[in-house]
């Protein structure tokens, strides 16, 4: 089975119901989560070198997405890591949809989306990375902040 | 209850019933911890059942039946909604709007949150989204104006220790003596400190300080509902929220309070979900599991072991399509937790799936409460669902429920309990995702009667106004902070910070050295990052769980 590497991280501490929901779901569809917590932009940069990873899902409840998503796409520009692709989820006003996927981000999932559908777009269109064997269930993804 | 024979009768007409209706498995609903709500309760649901032992009157041991005798003819639930948005000036402005339209009590949202000054990188987007930005004393002030602090009861969201000093610092300022504040703290012990009395956990310092100085003050309020909000059952709020009671009554006690001079100030905090009456359930249960254990502790008087508690509805059962439907849930949630018999309440608003409510949906939270209060009757009875069947059987099945896994906690080392309830806590939601995903748990817009959209919009079912962030606060608040910094007494400001590295070095009570420190116009990310610099910053949460949390 060939594995993605995904970096979740928040704008926040707290409010974590969908956080941890999406990063179980990702976990249970074999993708390999790694929980990075409450992280500012460059924070986010850091892990994601670290862990290199393929995806970054990005939880939005207390910031202006924009505020916090522009920076992060301009950081992975300057470091050369615009292979990683960028998620985001959760409080999205409808008005600041457009200015986010202008900024390079895929796909926003606002609440009502289904866990299957986020894992489907996950693992469908990630860059994929060779196999691995099978690994039994050791709970939750790993956990660096929150 | 009755004499054999009629139990006799009763059993063979209820399997008559049962026999005839059938309810095959899998088609009843569930309550939210598993068991299946069935669809007739009668006497035999709760057998043994002794009225005075398990219920008694309101106002008396076990408190089943309501905290005051009197209920809500005696004292109406405070009216509570949660404030938080832009710098202290927006916040103020909102807060006086609110009291001029009925509020009765006070919730900000936000103070002191981040352990970061307003200028620092980290503070750009969030100033003033996820609720009002603090940075000094001076802020405090702004937020307080024309509130009279004499009367009104004030909450503190978080335990953030600067905060907590800030309003007292201000009351002091206005000549209100402290012993006159009423209000709460969202505190909560958690394991920690030096020592057999736990020196060093400002948890501890914050009770030792207000059972001196405070009186009128909950030095504790056990946020069970932001737990229960990942998605956990009500077996699990109760049973964690009364687990963490229980910690802190005792952590206090090992620093030679007496359990009677804390007790009465230990006050609850839970949410209300859709399942109206298990949530009315959960309630009661709560009251008499705490009066029982509270008793079992040694405290002998009612204000011991009587239970109080704030409500705040659900947020997790609101939805982001279809919006309006939210003032429905809200009121659901309402009248869940007044049929609880709740202190306190805070209607979460229409639009807050979305953003920080507008003005006119943070109107429509506190109508909520008030068309319940005063245009419905349910107010007027207390405990007015006691004696229904159903109710009595969920009240004495969560309660049951909830003792064993207090128990399974308690068998557990400090540290690694309170890790587990976190763990719980997180797998939760998912759990209750799959269950949306599903459709086993049916939500109105969600995943059935859904409406494209476009018709939502046509129909007039969206929120059409949602409130918008403000960058320029931010510009605001940085230039503010400055004011202040150049205005203050720097001899002083340095005199603080040396009274509160030596303090905190000395494992002191923290209270009065934060004071101090606010008095002198230090801010909340001097304060911080100054008792950081002494101890690192995850031992200074960890170990001596200094409150600072960013972002509830």
């Amino acid at each position: 089975m060939d594995r993605v590497r995904f970096l979740m991280v928040a704008d926040s501490r707290g409010h974590t119901a969908g956080y941890y929901a999406v990063s179980r779901a990702l976990r249970d569809a074999g993708v390999e989560v790694v929980l990075g917590g409450f992280l500012p932009p460059a924070g986010i940069i850091e892990v994601a070198a670290q862990e290199d990873v393929d995806f970054i899902g990005y939880r939005i409840m207390d910031r202006e997405p924009v505020s916090v998503v522009a920076p992060l796409m301009e950081l992975l520009r300057e470091n050369g890591m615009e292979h990683i692709r960028v998620i985001v989820g959760g409080i999205v006003p409808p008005s600041r949809t457009k200015t986010i996927c202008d900024l390079g981000v895929e796909k926003i999932f606002r609440p009502g989306s289904r866990l299957e559908d986020i894992a489907a777009f996950v693992k469908g269109e990630a860059v994929v990375l060779p196999s691995e064997p099978a690994r039994e269930d050791l709970g939750m993804p790993v956990r660096l902040g929150i | 209850m009755q004499n054999a024979t009629s139990r006799d009768n009763l059993t063979g007409a209820v399997e008559w019933y049962e026999n005839l209706v059938g309810t095959p498995v899998g088609q009843s609903r569930l309550t939210t911890y598993g068991a299946p709500l069935k669809p007739l309760y009668t006497p035999l649901d709760v057998p043994g059942f002794d009225y005075l032992a398990n219920l008694g009157l309101p106002g008396a041991f076990p408190f089943t039946r309501g905290s005051t005798p009197t209920g809500y003819r005696g004292k109406e639930w405070t009216r509570r909604q949660v404030i938080g948005v832009g710098t202290a000036e927006e916040t103020n402005e909102r807060l006086r709007y609110l009291f001029a339209q009925g509020q009765t009590g006070f919730s900000v949202c936000g103070m002191g949150y981040a352990p970061y000054e307003s200028s620092d990188p980290r503070a750009a987007g969030v100033l003033g989204r996820g609720g009002v930005w603090l940075d000094t004393l001076a802020d405090m002030q702004t937020l307080l104006e024309g509130v009279d602090m004499a009367s009104v009861t004030i909450n503190q969201i978080g335990a953030s220790l600067p905060v907590f000093a800030m309003i007292l610092a201000e009351a002091e300022r206005r000549g209100v003596p402290w012993a006159q504040l009423h209000g709460t703290i969202q505190n909560v012990v958690a394991p920690g400190g030096e020592g057999p009395a736990h020196r060093g956990n400002h948890a501890l310092d914050v009770i030792e300080f207000c059972t001196r100085e405070l009186p009128h003050w909950n030095h504790t309020s056990i946020s069970a509902r932001n737990i229960r909000d990942q998605g956990v059952s009500s077996v699990q709020e109760v049973a964690f929220a009364i687990f963490m009671g229980l910690y802190t009554a005792r952590a206090a006690c090992s620093r030679g309070l007496p359990i009677e001079a804390i007790a009465p100030r230990i006050t609850f905090f839970f949410s209300a979900e859709n399942e109206l009456l298990e949530e009315v359930a959960k309630f009661r249960a709560a009251r008499r599991i705490w009066a029982r254990a509270m008793r079992d502790l040694g405290a002998t008087s009612s204000r011991s072991q009587v239970m109080r508690f704030h409500v705040q509805t659900s947020a997790l059962s609101l939805t982001m399509q279809q919006p309006l439907n939210n003032i429905i849930r809200g009121t659901v949630h309402a009248l869940a937790a007044v049929l609880g018999g709740a202190q306190s309440l805070s209607v979460n608003s229409f639009d807050e799936v979305l953003a920080i409510p507008t003005e006119a949906a943070a109107t429509l939270s506190l109508r909520t409460q008030q068309i319940i209060a005063d245009e419905t009757d349910v107010a007027a009875v207390n405990d007015p669902l006691g004696g229904a069947y159903a109710i009595e059987a969920l009240t004495s099945q969560i309660e049951a429920l909830a003792l064993e896994e207090i128990a399974r906690l308690e068998a557990l080392p400090d540290r690694r309990a309170f890790e587990q309830i976190s763990a719980d806590a997180n797998m939760a939601g998912y759990r209750r995702q799959l269950q949306v995903d599903r459709g086993e748990r049916r939500v109105v817009g969600v995943n059935e009667h859904v409406l494209p959209e476009e018709v939502e919009e046509q129909v007039g079912l969206s929120a059409s106004d949602v409130f918008e962030y403000d960058p320029a606060w931010r510009e605001k608040q940085v230039a503010r902070l400055e004011t202040t910094k150049r205005e203050r007494d720097p001899v002083a400001a340095e005199a603080a910070k040396v009274r509160l590295a030596g303090a905190y070095r000395a494992r002191e009570n923290l209270v009065e050295p934060v004071i101090a420190a606010v008095k002198a116009y230090l801010s909340i990310g001097e304060i911080t990052s100054l008792l950081a610099s002494l101890q690192g910053w995850d031992e200074l949460k960890n170990r001596h769980c200094f409150y600072t949390n960013e972002f509830y």
